[in-house]
């Protein structure tokens, strides 16, 4: 589903050169669930971002679903994130000008979506128990809710590809086990493949890879 | 819809959600669209309004179904086809307007009048002659009784109805005050002090003779139910006077007409300033907001959103903004057309009705929207240069962009810009958007400059002995986000625009009759005929105070009628070389004028000089394609006069009254009724006691000093600047409301400091006082610079046209910076007296 030949990720900073990755062969294979760990500053969002098309990698080559990704322009990529991906980030990335179920829509709307998105939305905020709060803007929703809202949002288009950046990260432990869950629930109902950064060993537990990054290297790739 | 395709019902979609959000800022965007729609609407509403009612009361504004106007007495044939219309049943009646001295006594000082003779009988056919004490025409105006227009009253204010005052030979007793007649703005004198007397007594002044330059109006009144059809009569007339003026009821008045699409141009390019001032602002406001929702940029990127989709949604969202603001616009232009007539009431004795022109507000809202789009095209273009990974770093820049699309953008909108102007402008097109875009646009960038220049001062101006206040309010100018220099460019316009009227309008005009630059003539002698010539060349050289060798000019009013044998009505077709064939004045002189430079053959000497010769100015020879060698002839009322082209001459020298286009040789002119004219430098002082001395001496010869021409010119200005600085006022408007927008675009981050330097312990007060000194230093700077440009504009026109001495007044600028911190102020405070009042806790939250 996902594969990375030789990605490396070098930073020019004025005169520092800093090599944020250097050189990941990577195979993510469909329905798997995989979660990338490591230490601040060893990689993990620079990888995510790469495999999900977000910027380009120095070298190496990157193929989504049969598709190589390495040297797209930013509008196919584009199309590639609409039709293939789904995100969820850690600080919920919600537009604060619109409501809850305005959120949810967007993707839908802005690839072009076919059959009735509107329907899908509330169904998907009725699943992730946010029915009652669709009219609510960002602001006046809760960490918890807003993450929730995103979730619904990552599975509006039925993307074969979930991404996700420290999901629980700004959650206390029981709305992040809440998110957990939905998040799990959701990616087995709708049979994503799933792709997350965390450093949380009790989340990492529930996936069934887990890759290990240090200093820009796969230093452990573990399934089970 | 398929995948990959965003509608415009979507981007609509989209773009009015997050419109929802921010409504004050966007409603501030619209303000600012809406006041330049809302000037140029009423501009054009009330010009195609004047026309329909000059269309609809053309015979009262003509006081008649047609006129006829000339500067000749009528030739043998020409009367004869006048006598030929009234036997057929046409009324014809005759107005003779030229200018002369008033004088009600000793004591005063004589006064330069304007002089409408007609026949009370008949006059006017159409409309009514308004008089106080309220009577008819027939029964004041005897040939010893005049009516006088107030204006010679407050010049005069010894006099009042009753009181004698003489014109020329002849006493006179004022019997009325002239408050308004059906035809003035169709007479050769609309504005100055002016006098209706009967033709009997014009007769008594002596002051009209042959080859004076009076204009003659004749007007017809046709029979109704006669065969005598206007068409035909017409037809008639022109083929008898080729080279008159002739308009009849069926059309609106040529020269209203001139005058009227001159101001509309006019104000309707000033108009195009405003609403540019408005699209600047709506750029400006669109940048900021952009900058703001570059994380909703971003997710829509990471959510597959094309950077064409996004540039769609934002561009509807401008669209809807300028539609809105475009509505609002034509209501305002309604309110601008109904003003109109106010602003105008003294010059006109009817104006239009009102009635909402649906035209004028849609052509108007059409230019709002699309100049809006593309001012707002460049910042737009920036959304394909936001990295959707910024979502996961913050640190990531957005991606370096080329320099071709923002350029061709920009260029798009320059083009436009002289594109709109060059069809508001109606004639002259290619020119006129030519100037315009490129006057914009060096305006811009100076301004632009200037502003960037004083903020770069600022900054560096050591701070740390100020107060809180002013520490933080002029570190707010270089926050991100903040528009000071569209703010500074904007008003600044607004005050250069109207400042400039004011300082040519007053002051400057006033410096002219104070200091008239030395060499000028001050004063000048008009109407000296032949037997009173030798009178004023004695006065000249006797009166004390006469400085330098005062000029007598000999005149003739001439006709050219024939080129190398062949009739010059031929050459009349071309719209450039008609004016030379009209009646214009001739001269001559033994010598050419000091500083002449031969272009072509060689000028007379007193040895080789001999009648009917003739050299021609230079630009007068190329224009009708003249050279020395070619024959040519005029006429003078019913004589002819012939002469050869001996030369061409060149003069750079401006000269007050312009340049005569033929010089004949000494002796051409021996049997005409010559008319003399002359020029001459005097002490202001003894300027009062040389009017006074020659009106005694020759009361026919009408004395213009300096003071009479300055103040012609500012009644015209006046009447012109009144109406300018109404529009120009729309353009400080959009300025203000730029600054207001500009500021609501910046809510979210005053907000926040709001709260954390209320949070810190400042008092509102401490607040308060920091937001006013950002709003008061962006006000006086823009007063500053608008204040600069205005005093090096009209430093500018007033050397190079009036060749008048650079001349700084400052207190009107200082008024000008005071006023522009003000209106900053006040625009400032609406926008953010919300931010004030939050709480901070509630703004730390949103966080």
């Amino acid at each position: 589903m996902i594969l990375a030949e030789k990605i490396t990720k070098v930073a020019q900073t004025g005169t520092h050169r800093v090599d944020i990755l250097k050189g990941i062969d990577l195979e993510i294979l469909r329905g798997e669930t995989c979660a990338i760990m490591g230490p601040s500053g060893s990689g993990k969002s620079t990888l995510l971002g790469l495999l999900a098309g977000l910027d380009s990698p120095t070298s190496g080559r990157i193929t989504l679903d049969g598709t190589d990704i390495t040297g797209l322009g930013e509008d196919a990529l584009a199309a590639i994130r609409g039709r293939k991906i789904g995100f969820v980030f850690q600080s919920y990335q919600l537009i604060p000008t619109l409501t809850a179920e305005e959120n949810v829509l967007l993707p839908w709307e802005l690839t072009g979506g076919s059959g009735d998105g509107p329907a899908r939305a509330r169904r998907l905020l009725d699943e992730v128990g946010l029915a009652d709060r669709r009219d609510h803007y960002p602001v006046q929703l809760s960490g918890g809710e807003q993450q929730r809202v995103a979730l619904a949002r990552a599975f509006m288009a039925q993307p074969p590809i979930l991404m996700a950046d420290e999901p629980t990260g700004n959650l206390d432990s029981a709305n992040g086990q809440h998110v957990l869950e939905l998040l799990l629930e959701l990616n087995r109902r709708e049979q994503t493949t799933l792709v997350l950064v965390t450093h949380d060993p009790a989340l990492a537990a529930r996936v069934n890879r887990r890759i290990q990054l240090m200093d820009g290297r796969i230093v452990n790739d573990e399934r089970g | 819809m398929s995948a990959g395709k965003l509608t415009w019902r979507t981007a609509l979609r989209i773009a009015w959600r997050d419109l929802r959000a921010a409504r004050g800022k966007f409603l501030f965007i619209a303000f600012a669209i809406a006041v330049g729609v809302g000037s140029l609407a009423g501009v054009r509403g009330f010009g195609r309004a004047f026309r329909t009612m000059l269309l609809a009361e053309a015979r009262t504004l003509m006081a008649a179904d047609l006129m006829v106007r000339v500067f000749e007495i009528p030739t043998p044939a020409q009367q004869q086809l006048f006598d030929s219309l009234e036997l057929r049943g046409a009324r014809r009646t005759s107005i003779t307007e030229t200018v002369s001295m008033i004088t009600a006594g000793d004591d005063d000082l004589p006064m330069f009048c304007g002089i409408k003779a007609v026949d009370p009988a008949l006059y006017p056919f159409y409309g009514e002659v308004k008089l106080e004490p309220a009577a008819r025409l027939r029964d004041v105006l005897t040939p010893d009784a005049i009516a006088i227009s107030e204006d010679v009253f407050t010049r005069l204010p010894n006099l009042k109805v009753g009181s004698n005052v003489r014109f020329g030979e002849a006493g006179f007793r004022i019997a009325a005050i002239l408050r308004s007649e059906p035809d003035r703005m169709t007479g050769s004198m609309n504005v100055g002090a002016r006098v209706l007397m009967s033709r009997a007594g014009l007769d008594r002044t002596g002051l009209v003779k042959t080859g004076s330059r009076a204009a003659q109006r004749h007007l017809f009144q046709l029979p109704i139910a006669s065969k005598l059809e206007i068409g035909p009569v017409r037809q008639e007339i022109q083929t008898a006077f080729p080279n008159a003026l002739i308009s009849d009821f069926r059309e609106t008045h040529p020269l209203i007409t001139a005058n009227l699409e001159r101001s509309e141009q006019f104000l309707s390019l000033i108009s195009l300033i405003a609403l540019i001032i408005g699209a600047l602002g709506v750029a400006a406001t669109m940048h900021a907001h952009l900058q703001q929702r570059l994380d909703t940029i971003a997710i829509m990127k990471c959510l597959g959103a094309r950077s064409q989709h996004i540039v769609r949604i934002f561009l509807a969202q401008t669209l809807l903004v300028g539609l809105v603001g475009g509505l609002l616009g034509a209501a305002v232009g309604s309110l601008v057309q109904a003003a109109f007539p106010l602003l105008i009431s003294r010059f006109f004795s009817v104006v239009p009705t009102f009635r909402f022109d649906f035209l004028a507000g849609a052509e108007a809202m059409t230019i709002g929207l699309l100049t809006a789009a593309l001012f707002t095209w460049p910042a737009l273009l920036g959304i394909e240069r936001i990295r959707p990974l910024m979502i996961l770093r913050r640190d990531v820049t957005p991606a370096a962009g080329g320099w071709l699309k923002p350029g061709l953008a920009r260029l798009a909108t320059i083009v436009l810009i002289g594109a709109l102007a060059a069809w508001l402008a109606g004639t002259d097109r290619w020119r006129v958007g030519l100037y315009f875009a490129g006057g914009l646009v060096t305006s811009l960038l100076v301004l632009g400059g200037f502003a960037w220049l004083l903020l770069w001062l600022l900054k560096r101006v050591p701070r740390a002995s100020f107060s809180t206040a002013w520490r933080h309010g002029l570190a707010n100018l270089y926050r991100p986000g903040n528009q000071a220099t569209a703010v500074l460019v904007s008003l600044g316009i607004g005050v250069m625009f109207t400042l400039t009227i004011y300082l040519i309008q007053h002051g400057m005009l006033d410096q002219i009759v104070a200091n008239a630059p030395p060499n000028m003539p001050n004063v000048f002698l008009l109407n000296v005929t032949s037997r009173e010539v030798v009178e004023v060349e004695s006065l000249l050289k006797s009166y004390p105070g006469v400085e330098g060798k005062p000029e007598v000019v000999p005149s003739l009013a001439a006709r050219l009628s024939m080129v190398n044998g062949e009739s010059a009505e031929s050459l009349s077709k071309d719209r450039a070389k008609r004016r030379f064939m009209q009646t214009r004045g001739v001269t001559i002189a033994l010598n050419p004028r000091p500083g002449a430079l031969i272009t072509a053959g060689a000028w007379w000497t007193k040895d080789t000089t001999k009648p009917n010769q003739v050299c021609v100015l230079d630009s007068t020879a190329k224009a009708l394609g003249l050279s020395p060698g070619m024959k040519l002839a005029w006429t003078v009322g019913a004589q002819a006069l012939e002469a050869t082209i001996v030369c061409a001459f060149k003069i750079e020298e401006v000269r007050m009254g312009g340049n005569m286009d033929f010089i004949f040789s000494p002796g051409t002119l021996d049997e005409m009724p010559l008319q003399y004219f002359a020029s001459l430098r005097i002490k202001p002082g003894s300027v009062a006691g040389f009017q006074r001395e020659s009106f005694k001496r020759m009361p026919s010869v009408t004395i213009i000093n300096g003071a009479d021409v300055v103040e012609i010119i500012q009644q015209v200005v006046d009447q012109i600047a009144l109406v300018v600085r109404f529009i120009s006022g729309f353009a400080i408007l959009a300025g203000a409301i730029i600054l207001a927008s500009s500021v609501a675009a910046t809510r979210f981050r005053r907000i926040k400091e709001v709260a954390i330097l209320k949070t810190l312990g400042a008092s509102r007060r401490t607040v308060a006082a920091i937001f006013s000194v950002e709003f008061l230093i962006l006000g006086a700077v823009a007063g500053l610079l608008g204040s600069l440009l205005a005093i090096g504009f009209s430093n500018l026109l007033l050397v190079r046209l009036l060749q008048a001495k650079a001349h700084v007044d400052w207190l009107p600028s200082l008024v000008a910076i005071a006023l522009s911190a003000l209106i900053a102020n006040v625009a400032g405070w609406l926008a953010s007296v919300r931010t004030l009042e939050q709480k901070p806790l509630a703004a730390l939250r949103d966080e």
